[in-house]
């Protein structure tokens, strides 16, 4: 995943990490370049989940037939300003 | 990880403060983790487990406590697992490798404590990990003076055993631990309330052999010349081998073999062709400490091997399964795990032996010894192992640090210089 400032990103949300990698390996089985992700706080809100699936901008309609497709559940997909800074230096 | 909050509250820990870490983790992982390109599709599970590592496993924790099991917490690989799973209970690793802890055990500790015994301390007086607040006994061991002085601290807050280890490693020695494990047993069948039998034991010592190989698999894998996977991602699988259940672990673990395997034939990598391999000897990275391998793999080189606690050590050799009577397994356990060499064992040419071993197998160009701060052991040994490898030619850094974030800048300065050196 790049790490440009500029760059945006997709996270779907989910209400429980059973349907979290449902839909991750439904997105495995269609080659579609995704990855798990702690959910960002700052979309996280009250959800009961925290866990989320991170895919890129170019990737969404694929994603969505996908999701169709299985019927896949989730909970929301949320556009967001890039978060990942490989030279950030904030360690847990 | 919302809907763990009345779980948190059950156990008592301090919602405010925690949040602060829960907060933090998601920027965090996603720098050192999802900055990576082309990893591993099985890495799916572990990033997983990492996005609510609050929640999912410590609720199957308190599941198995409602139906009566007991969870054991350690500190330490020398404490056999297998004595605990042969009784029905679960362990679980307790080492804080947050920096988000520490200031809890620096306001009962020195502040010339390592950052691992201050991160375990502050994590349980401060409420802050359901792990802490989980177990139902804690399992210490006398593998330095700080560990031996936080137990007697920690041992007012819940029932701690502790496992008195030999110093030297002698034949009386092992006989020694081997009795200690006994008394170990006769401990844990006192507190889960059931008696440990040879087949329970053979099958305890037969799982966590399967998870040993698993993981042996993996490491096995990353002496490949196209690197299949970084080091980031190989310490993240083994700092949740301490937590996980140990056969789901060895399944998980298999399976991100059988990847790796695959990806080797088929020349896929996470590094470049000439990368320069790095190998990490010293004190454990327990989870979330990432901060060393992300700057070394941010620096130009790739991370190939540990020869830590949370790397090879936790895994070579397995135990001897073909013993039949307790007394016989009691002695196996003993011989396997009295074979790690850690730096409170004097001499410990063993370690060296080792960390040379290691260094051609994996084909290193250059040894990372890295020392968390106050750990005077692996500090004082550090004199010898880096004397052993300039003797064998093999580059080596000598790194101390701890979990702050203050002086990243300055070691991938000196990581930086040091790779490039290596040509």
């Amino acid at each position: 995943m790049a790490d440009s400032k500029e760059k945006m990103y997709y996270y779907i949300l989910f209400d429980n990490y059973t349907q979290g990698m449902a839909l991750q390996g439904y997105l495995r089985e269609a080659k579609i370049p995704s990855r798990i992700s702690p959910a960002p706080r700052c979309i996280q809100g009250e959800l009961g989940c925290g866990m989320s699936i991170l895919f890129q901008p170019e990737d969404l309609e694929r994603v969505e037939a996908c999701i169709a497709q299985h019927q896949a559940e989730y909970h929301d997909i949320v556009l967001l300003e890039n978060q990942i800074n490989p030279r950030r230096n904030r360690f847990c | 990880m919302a809907n763990y909050v009345e779980m948190w509250k059950d156990l008592g820990m301090d919602l405010e403060t925690h949040d602060a870490l829960c907060q933090v983790l998601p920027t965090a992982f996603g720098d050192v983790y999802l900055s990576q390109e082309n990893r591993p599709e099985s890495m799916d599970f572990w990033d997983m487990v990492v996005a609510d590592i609050h929640g999912i496993r410590p609720a199957e924790l308190i599941e198995a406590q409602k139906n009566g099991q007991k969870v054991f917490g350690t500190f330490c690989i020398y404490v056999p697992d297998e004595i605990v799973i042969a009784a029905n209970g679960i362990v679980t690793g307790l080492c804080g490798g947050s920096q988000f802890w520490v200031s809890g055990g620096e306001k009962v500790l020195p502040k010339s404590t390592c950052p691992l015994i201050k991160a375990s301390v502050g994590a349980r007086l401060d409420r802050t990990c359901p792990f802490f607040r989980i177990a139902d006994m804690y399992v210490g061991e006398t593998t330095c003076d700080g560990k031996k002085k936080a137990w007697e601290i920690l041992g007012r807050d819940v029932p701690m055993h502790i496992m008195d280890i030999p110093q030297m490693k002698r034949e009386k020695d092992i006989r020694k631990w081997a009795e200690e494990i006994t008394d170990f047993a006769a401990v844990v069948e006192v507190f889960t309330g059931n008696e440990i039998e040879p087949e329970k034991l053979k099958e305890a010592i037969h799982i966590v052999n399967e998870k040993r190989k698993a993981l042996a698999r993996v490491f096995e894998a990353r002496k490949a010349k196209n690197i299949p996977i970084s080091g980031k991602d190989a310490l993240l699988m083994m700092q949740i081998a301490f937590f996980d259940d140990p056969v789901r672990c060895a399944q998980m673990t298999n399976r991100l073999a059988d990847e790796l395997e695959q990806r080797i034939q088929d020349g896929a990598s996470v590094f470049p062709a000439g990368t320069k391999r790095i190998m990490v000897t010293g004190t454990p990275m327990a989870i979330p400490n990432w901060k060393l391998h992300h700057i070394i793999e941010t620096s130009g080189a790739a991370v190939v091997c540990e020869e830590t606690c949370t790397g090879t050590r936790y895994f070579e050799r397995l135990v001897d399964e073909s013993r039949e009577t307790l007394e016989e397994q009691y002695q196996a356990l003993a011989e396997r795990y009295m074979g790690i060499n850690c730096a409170c064992f004097t001499p410990n040419t063993g370690r060296i032996e080792d960390i040379l071993r290691l260094a051609k197998e994996y084909n290193v160009d250059g040894v990372i010894d890295v020392n968390l701060k106050f750990c005077c052991l692996y500090d004082t040994e550090g004199y010898t192992v880096e004397a052993a490898l300039k003797e064998a030619g093999i580059p080596v850094l000598g790194i101390e640090t701890d979990y702050d974030d203050a002086d990243a800048e300055q070691l991938r300065t000196r990581i930086e210089a040091f790779v490039e050196m290596l040509g």
